[in-house]
């Protein structure tokens, strides 16, 4: 049987759930494949959305139309902004919560798209071509066939999980792996790894004792992900911390040799930065004790999560380790730890758009281009449903820059740099990161979506509300002198502030020594306008202003920076262009093939591409420019503006 | 992508003027044609042999020259490439140019050829900028230097700042990115710590560059004092030639005189000057006015007092003006009168004490003002650049750390100041410092 769609997208979890949700918003018909119905948006590892770096994707995720913001808040059971005590741009909002009910949330959302249905199978092959991927076809024999294929099999690629030494396929508990789908990728001529992933037990909540442990708060105030959502509805829980010791470090050094990663049994790269417990006692053998973060499931789920501790060692060895900790002395797991290992597609053989390079409709996304993360999987999941979208409407790409969104410097690192570990957002890996902070993403990003035709009206109202109200109260405050009276003047002399003429209240809003609310108590008298304009805002606008405020000369110097760097991203490099040129070293050539950069600002990101390098590629380019120049090939494409993008409205 | 086609180009490659040679170099497809057409009825030069040939244009000779012909890839460019040594009279050398122009190439663009040899990746950028100083080395010190720069020792020495820097940046990263992994990465107190550190060592860097511009550019030196005690003598006695009128007269140089001689190694411009006192002639006056200026510019004063006069009031109020320079008292005709005990005199008509004096002058340019042979410099405006805007963005990251901003302003800065470092070292990579941090630290939940 066959059956017709626009765009095939294979697996359903994070990725796949946002390229089929976004395919549909822009009216595309999107079979969604998967092995099981109700795995959908199923949270594989630690049941939270967020964190440092990662919250920003989330974030960036919502303003440009996807679901996992709103999934997050209807499912949150802790909310925590985490670096609150810092800087805006490297705040990062988290969130805990109840496992079932998120992937529930994705459901629903997905099942709110008529366009989108859902198709339940397994994925045998690709249907190729010549250099096109036209669809699939399941292991029952179904054809699924359309003009764009997205993939997104998270760790499903003949995969293998080691419990100890025993080994099962599977990409996750009792599920079963996707064998065959990886020698249609390698008949495309993709190359394969293989990367390692890990998990730490599930202990039953009731078989704990939680006086034992520290108590790990969320915020007082749960602040939402989605400008969607007011508030959350669901009651907020508490988490708990607890350590390991030397019980549980003479446990796993005493039984190395059965754990697979120590034994030989996995060769795969595991992340660095999620190390599992047996790897942070032998690289860390001097560190008395590690952090284990004791999560729940949900609400009513039987289950607490272990992180800190996930590892692959013997169920048996898993008893002592867990029952060495404060607390959990009586512990009794209800799912141990396990270690994955599955194929990867090296991230450089594909083109910025998310599309395999020579695999024309054939989208990637998520784990299987070697990154870990639900949120790193949903932001790549995200953009490469709106590039199938644009291939499919034949419209240009959304390549997102490196200065506006996490999103757009995460796919720029994996498809310059490649990857040969799971890849992780961090902050640190933007350079520009105070031009990405949260309280931006709004007004860099939903512009563009609502270009492409994203956001529907709610979200637009919403939006433009949002951007009005701080516009609005940063406008005001930057054009309204205060006059201060004796009081004030005193106690802002108080905080070291000399205030003998007059300045505006963005001026001394600036000031880090400045109590705002005293402040906006003073003008609710003096100032009624800019006071009414500033209690509009919410708490996370407000922040958004103050921020802009206070850093205005930082952000006004990234965006500088920024702009510089911007230029090279517009110089185009042909895609046939030949790289054994005089001067490029013989590895360079083979860096500059492998990668085969769009622009010259990417070129210059490659690793091991010289500022020299990169001069000679210049020259090469602006010559061949010269050549073609006349031909008379433009391709001036009319942009239609968005109604969020206001003249002169800040950045 | 197929091979661009390249235009044939001509260029004086010594500098236009008398001379006793001079070279033109004609670089591209056409050279060797040109060269056939230049030298009819004779054979082509074999490449890389050097060949002695009659230049005749429009049937008339021009010169007898030696030319040497390279063939491509085998030359400076990387393309075929003719060098034509003629006398070093300007107009042969423009009459040759405009005939190899006649003959079909175009009269090349400044630092074209080197363009050339880099685009044909004969030379990297670093070293063509290295050439640039090559070429313009007067004295074997200098020629030294640019070779050493070539081998990348002042990039070795900022490394060391760079390794600096990359430290701290990890950890305030860490401190970012990881701050619920239960660490205190780095204190307030430990960053202000390396980073003045680190602003200590690239002020050294900075340091360089004063002696690294006076070996490539030279040192100045004036001869001041006042009148008759012996100024333009000392000058002409240096120089080895009479340079400078030299009469009994008091005032008899107005005008400062500068010539260029070779001290430890580098190239000193002396200048000699009007003798200092209170003068009512007008032009002697402005004279005087210069002199002292030009002292106060100099990196070297030579003070000379006349032996026999000893030291005068006057003497003692220009040397207080002087306190701040590099000054050298000599005591000139110290064959009429010893100088006071300790000082250096100098006798020009007895050849005394001149070989003392430059052998002190050797001493102090060496040790003051040229680089070490086996040290690094910074040599050229850009890595001055690199350099001084590298320490600006370090003293603005130390300023953010007492203004008690968080970790991502200072690194706003240090991220600055690493990349302007970069232009000698090499980038602080992202993935080195993530590197760094998983190597230190034990990340992740």
């Amino acid at each position: 049987m066959n059956r017709v769609f626009d765009v095939i997208v294979v697996g359903g979890g994070h990725a796949g759930a946002e390229a089929a949700r976004i395919c549909a918003r822009g009216g595309l018909r999107v079979a969604l494949v998967t092995m099981i119905r109700d795995a959908i948006g199923r949270m594989s590892c630690n049941p939270a959305i967020g964190g440092l770096a990662k919250g920003n994707l989330v974030k960036e995720i919502d303003a440009l139309g996807g679901l996992m913001g709103e999934a997050t808040d209807r499912s949150g059971i802790q909310f925590k902004i985490l670096n609150r005590s810092k800087g805006p741009a490297v705040q990062g909002p988290r969130a805990q919560c109840d496992r079932d009910l998120y992937s529930l949330a994705v459901r629903a959302i997905l099942d709110a798209e008529p366009d989108v249905t859902i198709v339940e199978g397994a994925v045998s092959s690709l249907i190729v071509e010549g250099h096109a991927v036209r669809g699939t076809v399941l292991v029952d024999g179904t054809t699924l066939t359309g003009r764009a294929t997205i993939v997104t099999t998270g760790t499903f690629l003949r995969s293998l999980m080691h419990s100890g030494e025993v080994k099962t396929r599977g990409g996750r508990f009792g599920e079963p792996s996707a064998e065959t789908l990886s020698n249609s990728l390698q008949a495309l001529g993709l190359r394969l790894g293989r990367l390692k992933t890990g998990t730490p037990p599930r202990v039953v909540r009731d078989s704990v004792d939680f006086r034992r442990m520290e108590e790990a708060p969320g915020d007082d105030r749960p602040r939402p992900f989605s400008i969607l959502s007011d508030r959350i509805a669901l009651p907020q829980v508490l988490c708990h911390l607890t350590y390991t010791g030397d019980v549980a470090h003479a446990l796993i050094r005493t039984n190395l040799h059965r754990a697979p990663m120590y034994s030989g049994q996995i060769r795969a790269t595991g992340p660095r930065y999620c190390p599992s417990i047996e790897d942070k006692v032998v690289r860390f053998a001097e560190k008395e004790r590690h952090q284990v973060f004791v999560e729940p499931e949900g609400l009513d789920h039987p289950w607490l999560y272990l992180n800190g501790i996930s590892t692959s060692l013997p169920p048996d060895v898993q008893d002592g380790v867990v029952r060495s900790l404060p607390g959990m002395e009586h512990a009794v797991i209800g799912r141990y730890g396990y270690a994955v290992e599955y194929d990867f597609v090296n991230p450089e053989q594909l083109e910025p758009t998310l599309q395999v390079r020579g695999g024309e409709g054939l989208f990637l996304a998520g784990q299987i281009n070697g990154t870990s993360g639900y949120e790193e999987a949903a932001a790549q999941g995200l953009l490469a449903g709106i590039n199938a979208l644009q291939h499919v409407r034949e419209e240009e790409p959304l390549i997102l820059r490196r200065d506006q969104a996490y999103a757009g410097v995460m796919i720029d690192d994996l498809v310059t740099l490649g990857t040969e570990e799971p890849y992780r957002m961090f902050t640190s890996r933007a350079e520009h990161r105070l031009l990405l902070g949260c309280d931006s993403v709004y007004e860099r990003l939903s512009p563009i979506a609502d270009r492409l035709g994203l956001l529907d009206d709610g979200r637009k109202r919403r939006t433009a509300a949002r951007l009005n109200r701080m516009r609005s109260a940063t406008e005001l405050a930057e054009a309204t002198d205060l006059k201060p009276d004796r009081e004030t003047r005193e106690w802002l002399a108080e905080a070291g502030i000399d205030l003998t003429t007059q300045a505006t209240v963005g001026r001394l809003m600036q000031r880090h020594a400045v109590d705002v609310e005293r402040l906006l108590a003073v003008c609710d008298v003096q100032l009624p306008n800019l006071a009414a304009a500033f209690r509009d805002l919410t708490e996370d606008e407000l922040e958004g202003v103050m921020s802009r405020l206070r850093y205005s000369g930082y952000i006004e110097r990234q965006q500088r920076e920024a702009a510089k760097l911007a230029e090279d991203e517009d110089v185009r490099i042909p895609a046939d262009m030949a790289y054994e040129l005089p001067g490029l070293s013989r590895e360079m050539v083979e860096k500059l093939n492998r990668v085969r950069p769009v622009s010259l600002g990417q070129a210059s990101r490659i690793s091991g591409v010289t500022p020299a390098a990169v001069s000679i590629l210049r020259l090469h380019v602006r010559q061949r420019k010269r050549r073609v120049e006349g031909s008379g090939a433009s391709n001036a494409t009319s942009r239609v503006p968005s109604s969020l993008e206001v003249a002169g409205a800040g950045r | 992508m197929t091979a661009e086609p390249i235009e044939t180009i001509v260029a004086p490659a010594t500098p236009v003027g008398r001379s006793a040679l001079a070279i033109v170099r004609i670089d591209g497809p056409a050279a060797a044609a040109i060269l056939q057409s230049l030298t009819p009825s004779q054979p082509l030069a074999e490449p890389r042999v050097a060949a002695f040939r009659r230049i005749v244009i429009a049937g008339e000779l021009l010169d007898e020259c030696v030319v040497v012909r390279y063939a491509s890839p085998h030359s400076y460019t990387g393309n075929d490439l003719v060098e034509i040594t003629l006398h070093g009279n300007p107009l042969l050398i423009t009459r040759l140019l405009r005939a190899v122009i006649d003959l079909g190439a175009r009269a090349a663009e400044a630092g074209e050829l080197t363009e050339r040899a880099v685009l044909n990746g004969k030379i990297d950028l670093v070293q063509a900028e290295s050439v640039a100083s090559l070429i313009a080395a007067r004295t074997p010190l200098q020629a030294k230097l640019s070779l050493t720069n070539l081998e990348g020792m002042l990039s070795r020495t900022a490394s060391a700042i760079r390794d600096a820097l990359l430290q701290v940046i990890a950890r305030l990263e860490a401190a970012l990115d990881f701050s619920e992994e239960g660490y205190d990465f780095i204190s307030r107190e430990e960053t202000r710590e390396k980073l003045e550190g680190a602003v200590a060592e690239v002020r050294r860097l900075v340091e360089t560059y004063r002696r690294g511009r006076a070996t490539t550019e030279g040192l100045t030196a004036v001869i001041l004092g006042r009148p008759n005690a012996g100024k333009s003598t000392l000058l002409n006695r240096l120089v080895g030639t009479d340079r400078a009128i030299v009469t009994p007269i008091p005032g008899t140089t107005r005008d400062i005189l500068r010539e260029t001689i070779e001290i430890g190694g580098l190239p000193v411009t002396i200048a000699d000057t009007a003798g200092l006192r209170a003068s009512s002639d007008v032009i002697e006056g402005i004279g005087i006015d210069r002199a002292r200026n030009a002292a106060l510019r100099a990196d070297l004063v030579l003070y000379l007092i006349d032996a026999e006069e000893g030291e005068s009031e006057m003497d003692r109020l220009e040397l207080a003006q002087l306190v701040e320079r590099d000054v050298i008292v000599v005591y000139a005709k110290s064959d009429l009168a010893d100088p006071p005990v300790g000082e250096l005199g100098i006798s020009v008509r007895d050849e005394r004490g001149i070989d003392t004096l430059l052998s002190l002058l050797d001493e102090r340019v060496r040790e003051r003002y040229a680089i070490p042979e086996s040290s690094s410099a910074i040599v050229n405006e850009r890595q001055r650049e690199a350099v001084a805007s590298c320490e600006e963005a370090l003293v603005a990251s130390l300023a953010a750390l007492g203004d008690g901003l968080d970790e991502q302003m200072i690194l706003v800065d240090l991220y600055r100041a690493a990349n302007s470092l970069g232009l000698l070292t090499g980038a602080i990579t992202r993935d080195e410092i993530l590197a760094e941090i998983f190597s230190k630290f034990c990340i992740g939940k």
